[in-house]
């Protein structure tokens, strides 16, 4: 018995010539939290409803549970999903809508209400099961998708954008809860976002996909301490990583960042001298600092604040972004000193875009 | 005159001279004739009497005398015949085609728009077609039903008694499948695809997933195609003129015709009236569940 409840090897489909998935290789550890992350068209949906049946795959093999699912039907490949849109049948009350997989399953009567009932307490549903879609909330209707597929007790759930639909505030709810049942049921589950904070924050093991290629996949803070291209670098983070093209001096122990004032900086790890480099600092890495210790000089252009943080726009090309945890009295125009640890620098071949070092 | 020219320079009751119009319409087109058929179904009238509107009042000897008469039953037996059978075949084959093209091959809707070609074409044409497929002697139902084995002597659908009613059911049943194949076509659409997907996953088969999710979604569509088809059925008139002409002795004459050939053949204007007025009150009851069954959409 194998501890991967869902292992995908060499997952390739076509619409027409077009390649929406390229040599998928992805292995679903049993119990863990997935999230497949990325922009629209990235993919991700697709490999999900691959996943489910409900597109088929071109070639590769799809495996849940040790069971090789290529070419089985949805309804036998024992997976719940929770849509974008809930799908909710519309016809049918909550109880009904709970209880619609058992009563196709022949499960009795009585004993499929019992079930609904155990599940709606414990997503506290049980003063709606009588009520019908339309009568219900947003996050109620959420709730409902998600006891759908819990009282199922599938191999592994799957969740497409479960939570854009909803309000901001409602969105940061719903996420603890997904994820404390999670925790609870311990299910395996594969959400798909385009949100990389749902994917930070909820995912145990986070795959980042990028026209049909899994670009990186790995814990959250490893994707968010490590990206191994520029891509990864700029999707994983909030605000975005800043890029700065630049070339290393003659010794390669220093970086000289092209500005139109460019500003040398030291590297703490030599790279190959001369070379042209891009180089990413993460915007809450950067410090003020005083005449003294600035490794960077310059001009702000914007300066906004939330109360807890500020956020400073530099006025240079490329412009750069910067978050401090507290309140800076800033103004547009002033030159600021600033200072990081080299350490968290990233650097990348400015030609390939990979991770160097 | 002046306060209503006021109110449309100033916009105010503009809006109700604009409903006005189309209803100013439909009381002297529609709403007037209705009253005075009602009217009529309760006089005596003839040839003499047709010019003026106040004539003998006869109460409800006009309906009396049309249920003595020997043909009543059996004319609303076969309309009632008529009608069942009609939507009925409509209905089944028209959602069979419907749930045919819903999947999609290629060239499927250029197909479906194909179908309308028997909705555009009039009953009396419609009518001369089946004339020719329904012929006794040559006819090619016949021919074909004869190659394959299904019978042995000729069926003479027109003229025989037996199947004069069913010749007009098949030419109706044939020129309602279009109507009947769009709006289920529409219906159909408005389902949204996820549903399906959920209750695949849910562990549904094909014949699960129409009994628990399509045919419940169309409740609303079923309810409004009967209902209208009820109301069309009723009015079919065209092709028992082209192919029965109710006959022979009445074996496939139906209420709509037969109130028209009582009331401009026979000039017994009072008997057709009375029978009008008796199917006024079936379609009014369809339009009843019509609107109703709109109005009850279930949307998600």
């Amino acid at each position: 018995m194998t501890v991967h409840q869902i292992e995908l090897t060499g997952i390739n489909k076509y619409y027409g010539a077009y390649h929406a998935l390229r040599d998928i290789d992805l292995k679903i550890r049993k119990g863990a939290f997935v999230a497949l992350v990325g922009p629209s068209g990235c993919g991700k949906s697709t490999l999900l409803r691959s996943l489910a049946g409900l597109e088929t795959i071109s070639s590769g093999d799809l495996v849940i549970a040790g069971t090789k699912m290529n070419g089985v039907p949805p309804r036998k490949r024992d997976l719940a999903m929770v849509f974008q849109s809930y799908a909710l049948y519309p016809h049918m009350t909550v109880e009904q809508n709970l209880t619609y997989s058992l009563r196709i399953r022949g499960v009795d009567k009585a004993e499929a209400k019992r079930k609904a009932e155990e599940v709606a307490a414990t997503t506290g549903l049980s003063h709606l099961l009588g009520r019908y879609p339309r009568e219900l909330s947003g996050g109620q209707r959420q709730r409902v998708a998600m006891s759908r597929a819990i009282i199922r007790n599938p191999k592994a759930f799957l969740f497409d954008e479960p939570l854009s639909n909803l309000d901001a505030a409602l969105r940061v709810h719903m996420r603890k809860e997904i994820r404390a049942l999670h925790d609870r049921l311990k299910a395996t589950s594969v959400y798909v976002t385009h949100d990389q904070i749902e994917a930070m924050t909820m995912a145990d093991h986070v795959v980042v996909m990028r026209q049909g290629i899994i670009e990186q996949q790995g814990a959250p803070l490893d994707l968010y301490d490590r990206p191994v291209n520029k891509f990864v670098a700029g999707f994983i983070g909030s605000p975005a990583m800043n890029f700065v093209p630049a070339s290393s001096g003659a010794d390669g122990k220093s970086l000289r960042l092209e500005f139109e004032a460019p500003q040398a900086i030291p590297l703490t790890r030599p790279v190959q001298a001369g070379q042209p480099l891009l180089v990413g600092i993460r915007p809450e890495h950067f410090e003020l600092a005083g005449d003294a210790d600035a490794m960077l000089r310059l001009p702000v252009g914007a300066v906004e604040t939330t109360g807890a943080s500020t956020y400073i726009t530099t006025a240079t090309e490329p412009e750069l972004v910067i978050v401090l945890n507290s309140r800076a009295a800033i103004r547009s125009g002033e030159v600021i000193g600033l200072r990081f640890d080299p350490s968290h620098l990233h650097l990348f071949d400015q030609q390939t875009e990979m991770r160097l070092g | 005159m002046k306060r209503l020219l006021l109110s449309v320079s100033d916009g105010r009751g503009f809006d109700i001279a604009l409903v006005s119009v189309p209803l100013i319409f439909l009381f002297t087109m529609a709403g007037l004739p209705l009253v005075y058929n009602i009217v009529m179904s309760f006089q005596e009238v003839d040839m003499f009497s047709l010019g003026t509107i106040f004539r003998p009042f006869v109460g409800l000897k006009n309906y009396t005398t049309l249920f003595s008469m020997p043909e009543t039953w059996p004319i609303l037996k076969n309309t009632a015949l008529f009608v069942i059978a009609s939507i009925a075949g409509q209905f089944i084959i028209g959602f069979a085609l419907a749930l045919f093209f819903w999947t999609n091959f290629p060239g499927a809707s250029w197909m479906r728009g194909l179908f309308l070609v028997s909705w555009v074409m009039p009953g009396l044409v419609v009518g001369a077609i089946w004339n020719w497929i329904l012929s006794g002697d040559f006819g090619v139902l016949n021919y074909l039903l004869r190659e394959s084995g299904l019978i042995t002597g000729h069926i003479f659908w027109r003229s025989d008694p037996d199947f004069s009613l069913w010749a007009v059911v098949i030419a109706n049943i044939w020129l309602g499948i279009s109507f009947n194949m769009i709006l289920l076509s529409v219906g159909l659409s408005t389902i949204p695809q996820d549903l399906y997907e959920a209750a695949e996953l849910d562990g549904a088969n094909v014949i699960q997933r129409f009994f628990t999710i399509t045919l419940p979604m169309m409740r609303s569509t079923i309810g409004a195609i009967i209902s209208l088809g009820l109301i069309f059925t009723l009015q079919q008139f065209d092709l028992f003129a082209a192919i029965t002409a109710g006959g022979p002795n009445n074996s496939s004459n139906v209420a709509q015709y037969w109130a028209w050939d009582l009331s401009f053949r026979q000039y017994d204007f009072a008997q057709g009236a009375t029978i009008s007025v008796i199917m006024i009150v079936f379609v009014m009851i369809a339009s009843v569940v019509y609107v109703r069954s709109t109005r009850h959409e279930v949307r998600g």
